[in-house]
């Protein structure tokens, strides 16, 4: 059902469009032009964490702290199989979603690991890019307690979604 | 915490252990990993780059029909009373932000939270307590439909693809409002410290001008 909700909003956009006379293709050509520049300023950042990720993730260091991490968070009600992706969800978004897929083809779809995975990559944000794309163009650059804090509230919401899964 | 300068200590501290561990083990595989990471980023910022095309085609849209100053004002009266005393141009890129946020029109999100953050900028080096409420607000994600997951579940063959929905809506609210509640606690305590004053040089307010971005 839910699947309908985009495009069909789009249609009665583009009609509302025609309605009010609206120039659709000069959007469109704005739209892209604007993309390409947005992109062009995100992509150091983009660089960067990847980089990072990437040997982080084949020294094997994600592996083993996801390993130490695995008994104290199964006392939360965290799925062991998923502590990978608790730990990637703060960098990288791209990351959570092949973590995603590999967890959905090792335990099947609607499994209960797979399906907290599936919730936790939609219920989560990646903060430290978000934190360094928003403040990007800005003179603030102290951050205080902002990761602190969100940090622990997307752990919070980890913890009710492994719960739940349990349920719903 | 300055982020730049946690960025680098971070960068630098992870790439570091991470290329003597992979030295030890793998030497040969310490290059095309670090190459491999860049072409994955190329790869995202070509999707991201589409991404951005189309959702800022329909902002475009939004903007010349009028409809995203509508849809601001519906959200308007909840973004005045979290966030005080900011400019009209700041309510304006907030109220975006967090409306398409909600829609999961990251692509809109993000420029709006960009220029949001910069139109509250006071010149401070510290982050002001309503900067920091609308990134940890982003942080916590407010996405009211899970469209990429619920897609690719249902292309990984799920017997009920959108299943996931309520759990999500739930665990986003409860972050999300965990968060606003630590946020206003924390800045509250930060102004008893102050002696009840607002930050020194935050209060010396830039004044804007109610600016129409688009005429």
């Amino acid at each position: 059902m839910s699947k309908y909700i985009l495009p069909v909003l789009l249609i009665l956009l583009i009609v509302f469009c025609i309605l009010k006379r609206v120039k659709v293709y000069d959007c469109f050509l704005g739209g892209a032009k604007e993309s390409l520049q947005l992109t062009k300023t995100i992509f150091p950042y983009i660089a960067a964490i990847f980089v990072c990720l990437a040997a982080f993730k084949a020294s094997g260091i994600s592996q083993q702290i996801s390993e130490w991490l695995r008994t104290p968070l199964s006392y939360l009600g965290i799925p062991s199989e998923i502590t990978e992706i608790i730990l990637l969800v703060p960098l990288s978004g791209n990351g959570t979603i092949a973590l995603l897929e590999s967890i959905i083809g090792e335990y099947g779809v609607d499994s209960y690991p797979a399906r907290c995975a599936a919730v936790i990559s939609g219920a989560t944000e990646t903060i430290f890019y978000i934190s360094a794309v928003y403040f990007s163009a800005c003179k603030a650059k102290k951050l205080r307690y902002a990761i602190p804090v969100a940090l622990f509230c997307t752990f919070l919401g980890t913890v009710v979604a492994c719960a739940l899964c349990r349920v719903m | 915490m300055r982020i730049q300068f946690c960025m680098n200590a971070a960068f630098t501290a992870l790439t570091l252990i991470s290329l003597v561990i992979l030295t030890i083990t793998a030497p040969a595989e310490a290059f095309p990993t670090l190459i491999g990471g860049v072409q994955d980023a190329i790869k995202l910022a070509l999707k991201l780059a589409a991404i951005y095309a189309v959702w800022l085609s329909v902002l475009k849209m939004m903007q010349a029909t009028g409809i995203d100053k509508k849809l601001s004002r519906a959200v308007r009266p909840f973004v005045r009373r979290l966030f005080k005393k900011e400019s009209d141009e700041a309510y304006d890129w907030i109220s975006v932000n967090l409306a398409s946020n909600m829609l999961g029109m990251g692509g809109v999100a993000t420029p709006a939270g960009i220029k949001a953050i910069s139109a509250m900028d006071r010149g401070d080096i510290r982050a002001t307590d309503n900067m920091i409420l609308l990134l940890i607000i982003n942080a916590t994600s407010i996405q009211l439909i899970p469209a990429t997951v619920i897609a690719i579940r249902a292309a990984a063959g799920s017997e009920d693809a959108s299943s996931v929905f309520l759990p999500t809506l739930i665990s986003t609210a409860v972050s999300t409002l965990s968060g606003i509640i630590l946020c206003k606690t924390l800045s509250l305590k930060d102004k008893n410290r102050n002696g009840g004053l607002m930050p020194k040089i935050g209060a010396i307010k830039p004044d804007f001008k109610q600016q129409k971005r688009q005429k």
